[in-house]
């Protein structure tokens, strides 16, 4: 990390990724790409929601800028509809914008909070958004009315969301995991303590909706199942730390073919995991400042990460003057996502 | 079929208690479970004087005999791995009574060594979770995850509910499956479980839609932090005990790795406090308030707070005059 008046020390793509160009002017705080096409958004504190269209050419990916728009404040997340025309997203203004890319509209707020609107997701099975907050609350929108179809009160702030039809897990501060069946949203299914001793930081759920995963900021990642019979599959493993140094994990995504995952940490590293046959399938070289957030495409060939600071190590090493942002585009070889059996030795205790 | 008197040197033994086993594998396992296991919190460490430094640094507390030892074998300062560091003249003792007694008692020998090689062996590979487990091989391989949980007051709410469910791990249903199978398995759980539980839930034990199955209360003591470290301590953790960790990871090309992390003593401490034994630190530590929130107190993102609560009018004027109060803030 940089201290005052340095640039960041160490190679800022040392996994020779492809550059997305334009850039944010301030740190990214979430990616999201189309579930249909080959567009990624990325949010900023620099209050900007910006889209790029990306084509591969042959090995490499290209990018091109294509829109954005702005809020009042840091954005934090974002979140594609599921026929791929629109984005929504939310920040620090307390409000979220759906953006119609297609029609070229003006963005229309679609949602309000007393605080931060740290995470948001679109819920195609239901037609409704769901947001969520530092004002403890999880609230669900028909984007066409103002006021909120339903309210969930949280146990604490949220921190973390994800949701794959039926499942929805919502990681809130004091290591709250708050699990909800959306075929009845409105009552908690199962409220738990994080695995994890430490503030909880990302959360994924599995693609067949029978767990999920949580990473804190304790460089560890849970694997979680729901049910009890599969209780003897739960593990955690640590992860992003570097002798004596433990970094967040910022980030869980499952790959949407292969369904294994990547880790990203403010480390600056991202690493690919097999949670079936318990392996790390492969480790990318560190970049020279963390990874915030990151993102596969709909088909898993394009991993998108982005290498800025995450305020890990406070406001003290942040040089808004000398700070970059990039955004990087990896593509996955097979051998790097694909799931694995394992070899060697059976697990001898 | 008959084995000959000195295979194998008629078979490896415990220097601790003398029980004798069919191949050094199996022996060292035995060691692992029985005389080198720490007994606050289940570690299994690889020989009896790390379990004692163990104890000492992580539990605090002196060990000065090896747990399940003969007397007159219970020092922790003689190196003993399998049958390496066995004393010649134990070694010489215990192969001396043998040769008494194997010309009339060879048969009796090894029925019993097979016997104890037959206890051993399902255990030694409970590491599979065998459907019949033998509780005493796998707690442990649950148990280090207990390290995780601050000092062993989550060790007895922990033992309750657990065990009943290992039974339960050999059923694997992918979600779609039936319910009716899954709740035998959960009966010994919801059994267990109402003691244990604060009942502040109320799901649904019953009929769930498939996708997400019948709940456990045991996982649903909001504030019960024990059910949970239990819930935690079932799977293995991977990455407890670095050792543990760098087996269970095959990684392939590795640059650097991460995955072996510093030794388990962090995941001993409650949140919040750096282990005082090493020097190791969370970059971001505060517990209280996330990355995004700290950042979010930084007046620089704070600056058009007012306008966006307030209506477009007020909100235009309210821009230009902290727009003219930002031109004359601007510090960095």
């Amino acid at each position: 990390m940089a201290g005052f008046g340095a640039a960041p020390a160490g190679n800022h793509n040392p996994n020779k990724s492809f550059e997305v160009i334009q850039p944010p002017s301030d740190s990214v705080s979430s990616l999201s790409f189309s579930p249909r096409t080959n567009h990624l958004v990325a949010t900023s504190w620099d209050n900007q929601v910006r889209c790029w269209e990306l084509t591969r050419n042959g090995a490499s990916v290209t990018s091109v800028p294509k829109a954005s728009m702005s809020h009042d404040q840091p954005v934090l997340c974002s979140a594609w509809k599921d026929d791929g025309t629109t984005v929504f997203s939310g920040g620090c203004d307390k409000q979220a914008k759906m953006w119609s890319l297609m029609s070229g509209g003006q963005p229309v707020t679609v949602a309000m909070h007393d605080a931060p609107i740290k995470e948001i997701a679109w819920i195609p099975e239901m037609n409704v958004l769901v947001t969520g907050s530092w004002d403890k609350t999880l609230k669900y929108w028909d984007t066409r009315q103002s006021n909120p179809v339903h309210t969930q009160q949280l146990p604490e702030r949220c921190y973390a969301l994800t949701v794959r039809h039926p499942l929805m897990v919502v990681g809130t501060a004091d290591r709250n995991l708050v699990v909800f069946n959306l075929q009845n949203p409105q009552a908690e299914f199962k409220r738990i303590t994080s695995p994890l001793k430490y503030q909880t930081r990302c959360v994924a759920a599995f693609p067949d909706q029978q767990g999920f995963l949580v990473g804190s900021i304790e460089g560890r990642v849970g694997v979680h199942h729901l049910d009890d019979s599969q209780i003897s599959k739960n593990f955690t493993f640590k992860c992003h730390r570097d002798n004596n140094d433990i970094y967040s994990v910022n980030s869980l995504n499952f790959h949407p073919v292969y369904h294994t995952f990547a880790t990203a940490g403010s480390d600056g590293a991202f690493n690919f995991w097999d949670k079936d046959s318990k392996q790390r399938l492969k480790a990318m070289s560190r970049c020279s400042q963390p990874i915030p957030c990151s993102a596969f495409n709909n088909d898993g060939t394009i991993y998108a990460y982005s290498v800025c600071y995450d305020w890990s190590k406070g406001a003290e090493n942040h040089n808004p003057a000398t700070a970059k942002t990039y955004i990087f585009l990896h593509s996955p070889q097979e051998a790097e996502v694909k799931a694995k059996p394992r070899v060697g030795t059976s697990n001898r205790k | 079929m008959g084995k000959k008197k000195k295979r194998a040197a008629s078979k490896v033994w415990c220097y601790y208690c003398d029980r004798e086993f069919d191949d050094e594998k199996i022996l060292v396992q035995h060691q692992k479970a029985k005389h080198f296991k720490c007994h606050a919190c289940h570690k299994k460490l690889s020989t009896a004087s790390g379990m004692a430094i163990h104890v000492l640094q992580v539990h605090k507390e002196a060990v000065t005999k090896v747990p399940n030892a003969k007397p007159g074998r219970e020092s922790t300062e003689i190196e003993i791995y399998g049958m390496q560091g066995i004393p010649p003249d134990v070694l010489a003792a215990h192969y001396g009574e043998e040769d008494e007694e194997a010309p009339p008692k060879v048969a009796k020998v090894e029925p019993r060594s097979a016997q104890l090689a037959a206890n051993i062996v399902p255990g030694a590979l409970g590491v599979r979770y065998p459907p019949q487990p033998t509780l005493g091989t796998v707690p442990p391989v649950y148990n280090p995850a207990l390290s995780v949980p601050p000092g062993g007051w989550a060790m007895p709410p922990r033992a309750q509910p657990w065990f009943p469910p290992y039974p339960a791990v050999s059923v694997t249903p992918p979600m779609p499956a039936p319910l009716p199978p899954m709740q035998q398995p959960l009966f010994p759980v919801q059994a267990a479980v109402p003691p244990t539980s604060s009942a502040t839930f109320p799901s649904s034990l019953q009929i769930t839609p498939p996708g997400l199955p019948s709940s456990s209360i045991a996982q649903n003591s909001p504030a019960d932090l024990k059910s949970l470290v239990a819930h935690a301590s079932v799977g293995p953790t991977i990455a407890d005990g670095s050792v543990v960790n760098s087996h269970s990871y095959a990684s392939g090309p590795n640059t650097g790795g991460p995955s072996i992390g510093p030794p388990p003593v962090i995941t001993n401490k409650a949140p919040a406090t750096q282990p005082a034994t090493n020097e190791v630190y969370l970059v971001w530590d505060d517990e209280a308030m996330s990355m995004e929130e700290r950042r979010m107190s930084l007046p620089k993102y704070q600056v058009h707070d007012e306008t966006s609560q307030m209506n477009s009018i007020d909100a235009a004027i309210d821009r230009r005059i902290s727009e003219s109060r930002l031109a004359g803030r601007m510090a960095f």
